[in-house]
């Protein structure tokens, strides 16, 4: 903790008004974005964020590929479009969002703390959270050696032996958070190649504390109280062999949080909003952005376009007579 | 050199500039270093935190001089931060350890809340909920200063605190408590404990947080 002692304001307000022209839900790049150009464009503009402003970009270690910033923290590139968003105006309340009810033109957000705001715009940036594996002892070691956030987690393995399952950009970017705190890591991956950037997988090879396997998969997690070893299958022999970790971190994809939208819009086969290119929903008013929407490429950067784009939209279409 | 730069005192003064009335911060410090390796630190924060706005007043015991008072506010460990009303009342709003990081925006939060009457912001269902528990009721949430997502579960702990006199509700900060995080098998922030019995990990929404301590108090 001493090397990087930090103080973190926040900003999450509890007095709101009763009605806004756009209530933006979830605070990432995406919402953050949306709530920018909608306050340049004149109307006023809530975020409703349930955790943290800059969303999951505060677990990110490193962004290096967002234009501007060769290499910047994460919750620091959140942090500094949260000043953006407050700068030009926009409201900001910690809360959950329950329900969108649509009644005529109006759409009504309910939250948690029993308020209910009204909105002729709503954008969805809900974001997605992290998959589960689906293996046994998963749940059962969950939060006794089990973990998916390694920002969070990672202090209480100090210099102990930590698994880490995943071969994408956030399997490779948290080892290598991790590997400034742990002994050893081991990455399994059940492909031959890790699907992580050029960059990251460099990196993450070049480190002598991090092992990788691919081809490797995690049969189950094992312990008493908590985790004290995986099972795991070596896919080229088909093999499976024991190793004693301390730790297990689960970094295979994400889910999205579509939840509060399944029944005023399509959504694709893994769950992900279904929009235009105004990236407005089958329901009039009610756009969805960034990771929660079904797309190619889920970054900060198309987290970013897609807020400009949907709240420049929604200004044009129901604001402008 | 000051904890909190140019920038961040900035906000901080904008932030506190909403403050009512006066709130008191209790710290219980020790000056051995080997007891409490942050308390130096903390009494710094504070002393920058007052500076910022005078509506904060800080009174510092030590507890190596005034052991009674620790006995007094229920306080078994140090550092302790206890927050109180401009009356001086003990609603059970405690910070174990230092609200660095993450956790410096609960406890500029809590600092707020407190100055517009400690009155909880929750829905009124689970104030009535809560209001009906009459069993002395402890939660401790352990977190590290690094994690996103504890603020939001401190902050609710600290509301039910408010909402009840019977509850007390504590940020720990882990990796300063190590012992007390290993003897709850923490591993995984927010790790909420509640009576020292039951537990459940994740930043829980408002009315889930309020179903878990009720589970404990009527049971």
């Amino acid at each position: 903790m001493k090397e990087r002692m930090f103080f973190d304001v926040g900003v999450g307000k509890s007095e709101i008004k009763e009605s806004y022209d756009v209530v933006i839900v979830g605070g990432g790049p995406a919402g953050l974005t949306a709530a920018i150009y909608t306050r340049q464009s004149g109307l006023s503009a809530l975020v409703v964020e349930k955790n943290l402003e800059g969303g999951y970009m505060n677990l990110t270690e490193l962004v290096e590929n967002y234009p501007g910033f060769t290499s910047i923290r994460g919750e620091e590139l959140g942090s500094k479009m949260v000043e953006h968003a407050l700068h030009f105006g926009a409201e900001l309340v910690t809360d959950n969002v329950e329900k969108i009810q649509v009644e005529g033109k109006d759409k009504f957000v309910h939250l948690s703390s029993g308020k209910t705001v009204r909105a002729r715009v709503v954008i969805v940036a809900t974001g997605s959270t992290p998959r589960k594996l689906g293996v046994p002892g998963e749940e059962q070691f969950r939060a006794r050696g089990v973990s998916y956030c390694a920002t969070c987690d990672g202090h209480f393995f100090k210099d102990g032996h930590v698994i880490v399952v995943g071969g994408g950009n956030s399997a490779f970017d948290e080892s290598l958070f991790l590997a400034k705190m742990v002994r050893k890591i081991t990455v399994v991956h059940i492909l031959e190649k890790p699907t992580a950037d050029a960059r990251l997988r460099e990196k993450v090879f070049a480190n002598e504390k991090i092992e990788y396997r691919p081809l490797t998969e995690l049969v189950r997690i094992e312990g008493d109280e908590k985790v004290e070893k995986v099972v795991l299958k070596d896919l080229k022999e088909n093999k499976e062999y024991t190793m004693d970790v301390d730790g297990v971190f689960i970094f295979v994809g994400m889910n999205p949080n579509s939840e509060l939208l399944k029944d005023l819009a399509d959504l694709d086969e893994w769950g992900y909003i279904i929009t235009d290119e105004n990236m407005e929903t089958k329901t009039p008013g009610i756009f969805a952005v960034g990771d929660v929407r079904s797309k190619g490429l889920r970054q900060i950067i198309t987290a970013a376009a897609d807020g400009a784009i949907a709240a420049s939209i929604a200004a044009r279409k129901y604001f402008e007579t | 050199m000051a904890l909190l730069d140019k920038e961040v005192s900035k906000q901080v003064k904008n932030m506190l500039g909403d403050m009512e009335r006066t709130v008191k911060v209790l710290f219980f410090k020790s000056d051995d270093e080997s007891e409490c390796e942050y308390c130096s630190t903390i009494e710094q924060l504070l002393a920058e935190l007052s500076e910022l706005n005078d509506k904060i007043s800080v009174e510092i015991i030590d507890v190596d001089e005034e052991e009674q008072k620790m006995e007094e506010y229920g306080i078994e460990m140090i550092p302790a931060l206890v927050l109180l009303t401009e009356d001086g009342k003990d609603l059970g709003v405690r910070f174990y350890g230092i609200p660095a990081g993450h956790e410096f925006s609960t406890f500029l939060q809590d600092i707020l809340v407190f100055s517009k009457g400690a009155i909880p912001q929750l829905s009124e269902e689970n104030l009535k909920k809560l209001q009906g528990v009459e069993k002395p009721v402890n939660i401790k949430v352990f977190v590290t200063v690094t994690c996103p997502y504890c603020p939001r579960a401190v902050f609710t702990a600290h509301q039910l605190a408010m909402a009840n006199d019977r509850i007390t509700a504590s940020m720990v900060e882990a990796n300063e408590f190590m012992e007390l995080s290993a003897k709850f098998g923490v591993s995984s922030v927010p790790h909420v404990v509640i009576n020292d019995e039951h537990f459940f990990v994740g930043a829980y929404p408002e009315k889930d947080f309020v179903e878990e301590v009720l589970k404990v108090a009527k049971g």
